[in-house]
């Protein structure tokens, strides 16, 4: 045998057997995508404006609260929108004393000084930063929600400035799923001052008819058997982010709650406002509805309960997202896909059954059409379909719908290389030349076909890659593959059938 | 075996005129049928609103699901039987009011709740008070929970079998009667404790989905860089390897294909969603091929024959040609035709547009592609070299 095709058998065994390595068992190693596998495709928008927003709210209290300690005279701090408020009222003389202030503290702010305002813009540069990280704490939270909920190998990625796509295989209880994603989760517990009341005006009368400077208005949670309006205090005796642990418990008739045990710090916050509050109601508050507002019986120490007439799910979710942490931002569904189990494996077993079908169609075909030099295309065919299923795999990329019609494609166009080889050498046959010079003609005749149409399809490949989304990106990477994988197994692997199969002194063949 | 035994002599280019009014004509026909008559339906991955499919117990009838619908302002919407056993429905719906701005990211999602609901209407209600579960629409998790209590440590096994029995093709997600568990293997102490702890719901849903109008926007601006974007990198390819007048005619085709495929398509009725796009590039892709192997021949034949004029070196290159033609979009056919006969209904739209597509790029490659090239340089003619 020459030098030449031993090497060239060697090269084909190993591209094949890493190929197959990488492919088999297929079951395991081709991932289907969403489409035919069931499962749900989730686009959430991060409202990035909420980060701005906390972002200007603490600005504004700690700057306000500087002007008090420096005795600096303003009237009100008023927020235009997120990242953007002014502080009005000032007093002329003062002003350098409130350029030193605004210098010292608000180094993150563009400022613009009128005799008796000063507005504040948040930094380009700032800006873009606190929207990036919410989108990316975002992602993070949403990343831990999923595996405290417990799915196998869900996908969560960021797309373009602030969008985050959730792909869910096999989850079949979407509406729990999305409910969990979506929840801020923020967590307080704050002293009740006065209420539950049926609306505002009676629960402000002892007020006076306006609210207090340290309190604020809050609705109870109709669904948890508080309806009605309370009155608490502005700032949260303890947070969801000093608890330490969380599990399922039940509360004092036996329904399920959460139990919780705080961090020591926590702790001992919970036992002062607890101790100096015997006897008042203390809210638990999620996203700003109150759950419950138990007495304070006693002095409470670092652990407790919360309650809420939940369910077991409830109580389960809010543990799941209690353990994962708030969302630093809201987020909106842009584009919700759900995919059945029934549809999806209904897909597959005719997708596979019209895949299969076809595939013995053309390799009958080229059996009948071609006899023997058909063998060479149908184990080319087969190769090119074993490296593209090894290339998957080895990527990690996901088998669609659109997928199997860049495969498609794949396999027509492998077909063609080689009916465009056979032809050729048949023409040289007719023409007059032996076996081996109508063989060499052929594959040396036929190759700048197959190089000029694969070339300029993996061309206009890439950029549906580089512009698509999703299945299209999908399609594109599937065509990609197999269309290199083409070129090699139709021209390379082929060729080396023929070299191997016809002896140089042949003068037949079978085409 | 050959499917000519001698290469053909058929004077294609002589019908050059011809061919070219049939193309404007399909394309006029269609063109009128999209933007004054049908319409092209854009899909719910291109537009926005909801898409939806679902099973149902006991076969349904369109006209009572249409009554349903309009009873909650979605008159508008299109309801589709899907198969044949009467029992798989799907639904197509758009809002019909403009939400504000801010609600209607979410108006998307909210509209199949609206539609669920109303098609469910008051079923299983009675039931879910005394405590039942829904097998129709019970999760993997729940019904696992619900078996364990009673078989301990058979609960993932039988919920397996029992999901197994509902995702089957006979049962298609929905048990019409308790039987199905049987007949399906499913062994009759545990189809008595199913029937004591659970209840048979009017519907599951199959699938569902929607998309917010951004998304749909986005996408459809996506789509139409991607294509632009592509054409021009194969124009300049061809251009570069062949000559610019090739490159010209291979876009020109490759326009022609998709828009008479699409032509056809809109007199179907379907919708345009992504898979048809990639169908659409599938074709693309082939006639792009077609049409490069052509050229490439006769490229090589004008090196040879360097007396013979460009229409006759074509007329023979195509004939040379016409056997592999033939082969190649016939396997292309097979194929194609076995995704529209078996595929199932989920590739159908998407098996329909392949086999327009293959059947009208075998016309174009043959009729279209070579008469560009000849208008092309007769209109830009290219200086000669001297010698």
């Amino acid at each position: 045998m020459k030098k030449g095709l031993r090497w060239k058998i060697l090269l084909t065994l190993v591209v094949l057997g890493f190929c197959l390595f990488m492919a088999l068992p297929l079951k395991d190693k081709i991932k289907l995508g969403l489409d035919l596998k069931g499962g749900i495709h989730l686009v959430l928008q991060v409202k990035t404006d909420d980060s701005l927003d906390g972002e200007t709210d603490q600005e504004i209290n700690r700057l306000t609260e500087q002007f008090k300690k420096n005795s600096l005279t303003y009237a009100s701090a008023v927020k235009e929108r997120p990242g953007r408020f002014a502080i009005t009222g000032l007093n002329i003389d003062q002003q350098t004393m409130v350029r030193d202030v605004v210098d010292q503290y608000a180094p993150d702010w563009d400022t613009a000084y009128l005799p008796d305002k000063v507005t504040f813009t948040l930094k380009p540069g700032v800006e873009a930063l606190l929207r990036d990280q919410s989108v990316n704490q975002t992602l993070e939270t949403v990343r831990n929600r999923v595996d405290e909920f417990g799915v196998a190998e869900p996908l969560i990625q960021r797309q373009g400035d602030d969008q985050i796509v959730v792909e869910l295989p096999g989850v079949d209880d979407p509406d729990r799923v999305k409910d969990l994603i979506k929840v801020t989760a923020v967590l307080t517990w704050k002293l009740v001052k006065a209420g539950p009341a049926e609306d505002e005006a009676s629960l402000l009368q002892p007020f006076g008819g306006v609210v207090p400077d340290d309190a604020e208005i809050i609705r109870g949670d109709a669904k948890r058997g508080h309806p009605g309006v309370y009155l608490v205090e502005k700032v949260a005796a303890i947070t969801g982010s000093d608890l330490r642990t969380v599990r399922r418990g039940t509360d004092e008739w036996n329904n399920p709650a959460v139990a919780f045990t705080l961090s020591p710090e926590g702790g001992r916050r919970f036992e002062q406002v607890t101790g100096a509050n015997i006897g008042r109601a203390l809210a638990i508050i999620l996203d700003n509805k109150i759950q419950s507002a138990p007495n304070i019986n006693t002095r409470i120490g670092d652990s407790g309960i919360i309650q809420g007439q939940f369910t077991n799910q409830e109580v389960d979710d809010l543990i799941i997202v209690l353990k994962a942490g708030a969302l630093p931002a809201g987020i909106e569904y842009l584009e919700q896909r759900v995919i059945g189990p029934a549809l999806g494996s209904d897909s597959v077993r005719q997708g596979m059954m019209a895949g299969l079908a076809a595939i013995i169609l053309v390799m009958s075909f080229m059996l009948v059409y071609y006899r023997l030099s058909g063998v060479n295309a149908v184990i080319a065919m087969i190769f090119n379909v074993v490296i593209l299923f090894g290339v998957l795999a080895y990527f990690k990329a996901n088998l669609t719908l659109p997928g199997i019609a860049g495969l498609i494609l794949a396999i027509g166009m492998s077909v063609d290389a080689n009916v465009l080889i056979f032809e050729r050498i048949k023409e040289e046959r007719a023409a007059g030349k032996n076996v081996p010079g109508a063989i060499s003609l052929g594959f040396n005749r036929a190759f700048t076909a197959i190089f000029d149409s694969n070339l300029t399809t993996i061309i206009s490949a890439v950029f549906l890659f580089q512009f698509g989304t999703g299945p299209i990106k999908g399609y594109a990477i599937t065509l990609i593959i197999s269309l290199v994988a083409n070129v090699f197994t139709a021209v390379f692997i082929s060729r080396l059938m023929f070299d191997i199969t016809i002896p140089k002194t042949a003068t037949k063949m079978s085409i | 075996m050959e499917i000519f035994k001698k290469t053909p002599q058929i004077k294609f280019l002589k019908y050059k005129y011809i061919a070219l009014i049939i193309t404007a004509v399909i394309i006029a026909a269609g063109m009128v049928n999209i933007f004054a008559g049908r319409g092209l339906k854009l899909g719910v991955d291109f537009g926005e609103g909801a898409l939806i499919r679902i099973a149902f117990k006991d076969p349904v009838v369109v006209a009572d699901i249409r009554q349903l619908l309009t009873d909650i302002g979605l008159s508008g919407s299109s309801i589709q039987e899907v198969g044949d056993s009467g029992r798989e429905i799907q639904i197509r719906a758009v809002e019909v009011q403009n939400a504000q701005a801010g609600e209607s990211l979410e108006s998307h999602a909210e509209l199949s709740n609206k539609i669920i609901s109303a098609l469910k209407g008051t079923d299983g209600e009675r039931e879910t008070a005394q405590g039942l579960i829904d097998l129709n629409t019970v999760d993997q998790k729940t019904l696992a929970a619900l078996f364990e209590a009673a078989f301990p440590e058979q609960g993932t096994a039988l919920t397996e079998v029992v999901l197994k029995a509902r995702n089957s093709e006979s049962v298609k997600g929905a048990f019409s009667d308790f039987a199905d568990l049987s007949k399906a293997g499913v062994s009759a102490e545990t189809v008595e404790f199913l029937k004591s702890k659970t209840f048979l719901g009017k519907l599951n849903i199959l699938s569902l989905e929607s998309v917010g109008p951004q998304v749909g926007a986005d996408l459809r601006r996506k789509a139409v860089l991607a294509t632009i974007w592509s054409l021009i990198g194969m124009l300049v390819y061809i251009a570069f390897r062949f000559k610019l007048s090739y490159g010209v005619a291979a876009i020109f085709t490759l326009a022609q294909d998709v828009l008479i495929t699409v032509s056809i398509y809109s007199f179907s009725g379907r919708e345009i969603n992504l898979p048809i796009i990639a169908a659409l590039l599938t074709i693309v892709g082939f006639s792009i091929n077609d049409t490069i192997v052509i050229f490439d021949r006769i490229r090589e034949n004008q090196k040879a024959l360097r007396k013979m004029p460009l229409e006759e070196v074509m007329n023979l290159s195509l004939n040379q040609m016409l056997g592999r033609t033939f082969i190649t979009s016939g396997t292309v056919l097979l194929t194609v035709l076995a995704l529209f006969i078996f595929g199932g209904s989920v590739i159908n739209d998407f098996a329909f547009t392949m086999l327009v597509g293959s059947i009208e790029g075998i016309y174009s490659t043959i009729a279209l592609s070579c008469p560009v090239v000849l208008f092309w340089q007769k209109w830009f003619p290219e200086k000669r070299r001297r010698r």
